[in-house]
């Protein structure tokens, strides 16, 4: 077998195993060897690719606001439903902290975009606890992300992420960074799986158990979904500090995080 | 013995019984229009949903109306599921549908037309850097779905649906409208493709350090 057999063979070599021919000729001719080596390689990652990716919030809302709209979705005595983001009866003003935290995820999550230069200064920035950004106040975020927050607070009737001196005043701790960052960058390969909600997640998913319980679960997956993404993202910016469309990716799934709070602000009031 | 071997990409089938068993609870407490139930059937799937989006249009916001779009065909219709197959399967197959339709919409190419495959520019050359760059070892996921979205529409489309997705030639034929050699003589140049891509951005990184 030749080189130019294996690459008129190759196309057809999808599943199954190559035949000795082909198995032989690997053996003597280092380029083709390292052609299906590397095709090999690409094929085994891109299974791992299916299910990456986490959409914002805002698609669920939008697909529910559109149930709604069209009668898919009934109240339980079988009548349209009411638009998602119209609250069925004035707020209470109990859960008022989850916004503020929700603000202060992107708050920390801008801070750490501008601050988080070079691998050598990330690991102070994590080792502080709680993370300590500065004045992380609801108007304290990156013009282009403040207002997935406030946007969505405005819609809602009685109760508003602002005023900031007054949600700066009583909310005592900013969300703090996710942990164990510098175990995580140096492992490229960090597993997905393990990305355990950190202190302010768990007083969230405390509350979520105490008023909906039937929505614990739900939201504790999208927590680890979504710590996990900025785990991830972090370490490759970290190995790679120069990727801006990372760094701009990593603000994206901050904003992602502090919209589940704000989300879960609407569902269980 | 090395072989052109493929993660089981899958197709979302959901083979934890308690999953299963909850998923078909959803369904029926969704055809009777309660919102937690769609809650639970979006949550069940929307990565998966969304991430084929996004692999297959390289652009966020236009993965999020796709995804968007995707769930609501399904669940306008959902009161008519009545369990033949897989209900991943059936939202896999109408999420595919949604793309290939925008893609087509837009007048951009789902598969390129070319049947046969050229000989010459696909030798297994020795490139200059080749040992600096060599592929094997690793990919970094975010760089593999980087040259992913950096490849042509048609390529993409393919691989996507082939090797990240897990659909099979005669499937991929089936759906986008195209000869089963076709679809191999597609998968195959996307892979060389993104191995050149890949290999590139390894070799750009060694100069620069």
């Amino acid at each position: 077998m030749t080189c130019s057999d294996v690459r008129r063979v190759l196309p057809d070599i999808v599943d199954g195993e190559i035949d000795a021919d082909f198995q032989a000729h690997l053996l003597s001719c280092p380029a083709c060897s390292e052609l299906v080596d590397d095709l090999n390689l690409i094929v085994s990652e891109a299974g791992t690719l299916a299910e990456t990716d986490e959409p914002p919030a805002r698609v669920w809302v939008n697909i529910a606001n559109q149930l709604r709209a069209e009668g898919i979705i009934r109240d339980p005595e079988g009548n349209p439903a009411r638009p998602l983001l119209v609250p069925a009866q004035p707020r209470r003003w109990s859960l008022w902290w989850l916004a503020p935290v929700a603000a202060a995820v992107l708050a920390a999550g801008s801070y750490q975009l501008t601050h988080w230069n070079a691998p050598r200064s990330a690991p102070q920035v994590a080792q502080q606890s709680p993370a300590q950004p500065p004045a992380a106040t609801p108007a304290v975020t990156s013009p282009a992300n403040q207002p997935a927050v406030v946007a969505q607070s405005s819609s809602t009737t009685s109760h508003t992420v602002n005023p900031p001196a007054q949600a700066a005043k009583h909310q005592p701790v900013p969300a703090p960074l996710p942990k164990a960052e510098t175990e995580v960058a140096s492992n490229q390969n960090a597993s997905r799986e393990v990305s355990p909600p950190n202190e302010e997640d768990q007083r969230f998913l405390s509350e979520v158990s105490e008023r909906a319980p039937g929505m614990r679960s739900t939201y504790e997956n999208q927590l680890r979904a979504v710590n996990a993404e900025i785990l991830e993202t972090q370490a490759y910016i970290k190995r790679n500090p120069e990727d801006l469309d990372a760094r701009q990716h990593l603000m994206e799934v901050y904003q992602q995080k502090a919209m589940l709070y704000q989300m879960a602000l609407d569902r269980i009031q | 013995m090395p072989h052109l071997n493929r993660v089981a990409a899958g197709k979302g089938n959901l083979t934890d019984p308690n999953k299963s068993t909850a998923e078909a609870d959803a369904i029926e407490r969704a055809k009777q229009g309660d919102e937690a139930a769609f809650e639970v059937l979006y949550h069940l799937h929307k990565r998966r949903v969304y991430s084929l989006c996004l692999r297959m249009v390289s652009n966020p916001t236009q993965a999020e109306d796709l995804a968007q779009e995707a769930f609501l065909q399904l669940f306008r219709k959902i009161g008519t599921f009545r369990g033949e197959s897989a209900f991943s399967t059936w939202l896999h197959r109408m999420t595919v549908n949604v793309v290939l339709m925008q893609l087509r919409k837009k007048g951009l190419p789902v598969v390129s037309l070319e049947e046969t495959l050229e000989t010459e520019d696909e030798a297994p050359r020795k490139e200059f850097g080749a040992d600096d760059a060599k592929l094997s070892g690793s990919i970094d996921r975010m760089l593999l779905k980087r040259a992913i979205d950096k490849l042509p529409p048609g390529y993409r489309t393919v691989f996507v649906l082939h090797d990240v997705e897990g659909f099979e030639h005669n499937e991929i034929a089936e759906i986008v409208g195209c000869s089963i050699g076709n679809s191999k003589s597609q998968l195959h140049k996307a892979r060389l493709k993104l191995r050149d891509y890949l290999k590139s951005i390894r070799a750009e990184k060694a100069k620069t350090g």
